[in-house]
């Protein structure tokens, strides 16, 4: 069965459809973006995460509109208010669950939907605008999970939102003086809470569509890469479709609808295992000590983010003070996710997909991936998780081999984008081929 | 063939990751033990509700807790009325406690904290531990002290079940004799520790001597040290039922969840081979 062309008899042709196309382009709008938008028809396992990016986007606007009804942004009660929506709303447990899942979805869709575009060079000529687009929705994503996490109000999300504030008093002159003006307090409190629910149940949800909508229009503007990494565009002409369009394209609707339908019944298999089996997934997902109420005068003996933060907090504690300050720390970390604006015009491979790289290359990438897997599992875990050298370290600033590790691995990060000019240009590339090749 | 490697790589990393976690501990190392009870098991949840609303709702809340969810537990209105209902008048109500905080403050040094979730935070296998770990100890001003929180400001609140309780604690070091080396007195400690069947702790200390290193293994074990009202048996069964129903309490909605979850795993795998079908349909003509 083939893909109804879209300039079939039996299309648009009902009065309603005429009625709203005179007014409005839907038709041409639909076919635009999905039965004439002609993507590449050799994606592999890898091109499933964007649209189920999106599907997380949705689930979690529709449950956090469900949740914002029963919680409510007040010190006293926050706690409470989703204790009452475990127990006492219908299906509120669900809706809960749903959410706090959903969070971290957001975050392992997102990264392998990064680790794709590592990969396959995606953010490269013509699509840097995609990536930054992307990235930005990477930032705004960060901040509304960190905005989000406050909301339950256990000691984790006091806790936490108390350690990730304090980076900004680490920022020399201004730093003490900002840190206030984010939590409109001296500590964490109520203002706090009330200013966090704002920025995460209104305004970082519109900037995140937004972007979402920048970053679609954008990639459509240049057409997706693939996992070959070579343009369909420039190759030859003439599809069953169209005789202008590329070659090797396809219709996305309806081949890769059909195909991300199958990919969000899988995502939709392991989604719903983890929200009725295992909800607060070992503690990674909903962490124990966020069972307790927020108390300002007890901190816990472990601090840590959840875990899509962790390598970047690795990195904060790995750099060592300088003149007593933390600051040398901040922007290292700050630099670690800003640095990957930078990707496109890093890498100078004479190929954009991994399939024809050369080792040089491979090398540094799978070292990348190490490391940042790494430093997320140390971030989780306190710096004497691996135990301490012997007496021969005396000399050093810390024993903890953690701590050393985490140094090591931080290198390691930096390396792949400081040194991708040298070692992309001096890769020995395989040659790419002509068409996408189908495996 | 491409997917199923990434997916046996995903699944070897994080095997790997799980099992490095296990190590990563402070401080004494605890043994649980003791007997264990099923959150399907409505009898064990309704000795535990007897339990708890006799032993723990003197001092702690339970305030996100109405006792209508009691209800779920196969209990008629009544009979939750009647048997579980001492400090409310209403179902609906919830499960607060008669002590004033200010008093309590007095007594335990701080106010004894609610127990609604108290199971989500500490998992039932600690608290369990902790219930059973409770010894007398002259030297605290509750005369109470507990293996696994030293020092807590709580007083053993089922001494009267339990009878009273005694630290067991075994020293071993390098004496020349039996044990000649370290690793010989941390293996005898350790197969003492293993071999327990109370709750253990286990500790290493080192000192230096002369500049000479001294180590010592030591394990602690909680031992009966009289009759209570129940045999160690029975006390410890009864400890099972009653953080089960702590567990209940932390989330009620718990069973009718993983019920849920295997309805909407059925469906998800019809859907499943629905879209397979379709998707293989119309992508029989792309090669």
């Amino acid at each position: 069965m083939a893909g109804t062309p879209s300039n079939h008899p039996s299309m648009f042709k009902s009065p309603l459809m005429n009625w709203v196309n005179d007014r409005f382009p839907l038709t041409a709008l639909i076919k635009t973006s999905a039965s004439e938008y002609y993507a590449p028809k050799n994606f592999n396992f890898w091109y499933y995460f964007g649209s189920l990016a999106l599907v997380v986007l949705v689930i979690q606007i529709a449950t956090g509109i469900f949740l914002t009804m029963n919680y409510k942004p007040d010190a006293a009660y926050a706690f409470g208010s989703v204790e009452y929506i475990m127990r006492d709303v219908d299906y509120g447990w669900l809706i809960r669950y749903m959410h706090s899942t959903g969070a971290s979805a957001f975050f392992i869709v997102v990264y392998l939907h990064m680790c794709r575009g590592l990969m396959y060079g995606s953010y490269r000529k013509p699509r840097e605008l995609t990536w930054i687009f992307g990235m930005l929705i990477y930032l705004a994503l960060m901040a509304e999970a960190f905005f989000g996490y406050l909301l339950p109000w256990g000691q984790m999300s006091f806790w936490g939102a108390q350690v990730i504030v304090n980076i900004f008093s680490a920022i020399p002159f201004i730093g003490p003086d900002l840190a206030v003006w984010i939590r409109g307090d001296y500590a964490i409190g109520d203002a706090t809470l009330n200013r966090f629910f704002a920025f995460h149940v209104i305004a970082l949800p519109l900037v995140l569509l937004g972007l979402v909508v920048a970053h679609l229009i954008a990639l459509h503007e240049t057409g997706s890469n693939n996992p070959d990494g070579v343009e369909i565009n420039q190759g030859p002409k003439g599809n069953r479709w169209s005789k202008d369009a590329p070659a090797d394209g396809i219709p996305f609707h309806p081949y890769y609808t059909v195909k991300d339908i199958l990919g969000v019944v899988v995502f939709l298999m392991v989604f719903t295992a983890i929200v009725f089996f295992m909800p607060e997934m070992g503690g990674y997902f909903l962490e124990y000590n966020n069972f307790i109420p927020a108390d300002p005068l007890k901190t816990p003996a472990h601090i840590a983010p959840v875990w899509y933060f962790t390598p970047y907090y690795s990195i904060l504690r790995a750099v060592p003070p300088l003149f007593g300050s933390q600051f040398p720390g901040v922007i290292a970390m700050g630099l670690s996710v800003v640095i990957f604006f930078a990707l496109p015009w890093l890498d100078r491979g004479a190929v954009k997909s991994i399939r024809y790289r050369g080792t040089l290359y491979k090398s540094f990438f799978a070292m990348f991936l190490v490391c940042f897997v790494v430093l997320g599992y140390l971030g989780v875990n306190s710096t004497d998780v691996w135990g301490q050298f012997g007496d021969w370290s005396n000399f050093l600033d810390t024993k903890d081999r953690a701590t050393w590790v985490a140094r090591l691995c931080t290198v390691g990060y930096f390396a792949f984008f400081f040194l991708m000019p040298w070692y992309t240009a001096k890769d020995k590339t395989k040659p790419e081929p002509a068409r996408v090749t189908m495996h | 063939m491409k997917m199923k490697s990434i997916l046996a790589v995903l699944a070897t990393a994080m095997t790997a990751a799980v099992s490095v976690t296990a190590f990563a501990s402070g401080g004494p190392e605890i043994k649980y033990a003791g007997a264990t009870a099923s959150r399907t098991d409505l009898e064990s949840l309704q000795r535990g509700a007897r339990l708890f609303v006799n032993h723990c709702l003197n001092c702690h809340s339970a305030q996100y807790v109405r006792y209508k969810t009691l209800m779920d537990l196969n209990l008629t209105e009544d009979q939750v009325k009647q048997n579980l209902m001492f400090g409310a008048e209403k179902i609906g109500e919830t499960m607060k406690t008669s002590i004033r905080p200010a008093d309590a403050k007095e007594w335990f040094g701080a106010v004894p904290p609610d127990l609604s979730v108290m199971a989500r935070s500490y998992t039932t296998e600690k608290l369990a531990g902790y219930l059973r770990s409770f010894y007398q100890d002259e030297s605290r001003p509750t005369g109470w002290n507990n293996l696994v929180s030293p020092n807590i400001g709580m007083p053993h609140a089922l001494a009267e079940l339990s009878g009273p309780t005694k630290l067991v604690t075994k020293s071993f070091t390098v004496d020349g004799k039996e044990l000649k080396t370290d690793h010989d007195a941390e293996g005898k400690a350790k197969g003492e520790f293993i071999a327990a069947g109370t709750m253990a702790s286990f500790e290493h200390h080192s000192k230096k001597v002369d500049g000479k290193t001294i180590n010592t293994y030591v394990v602690n074990t909680i031992a009966n040290a009289g009759p209570g009202a129940m045999t160690p048996q029975q006390y410890d069964h009864a400890v099972a039922d009653l953080v089960n129903f702590m567990d209940f309490i932390g989330e009620p909605h718990k069973a009718k969840r993983v019920q849920i979850g295997i309805l909407m795993m059925f469906l998800l795998a019809f859907l499943l081979v629905a879209a397979y079908a379709l998707k293989k349909e119309y992508w029989r003509d792309v090669h």
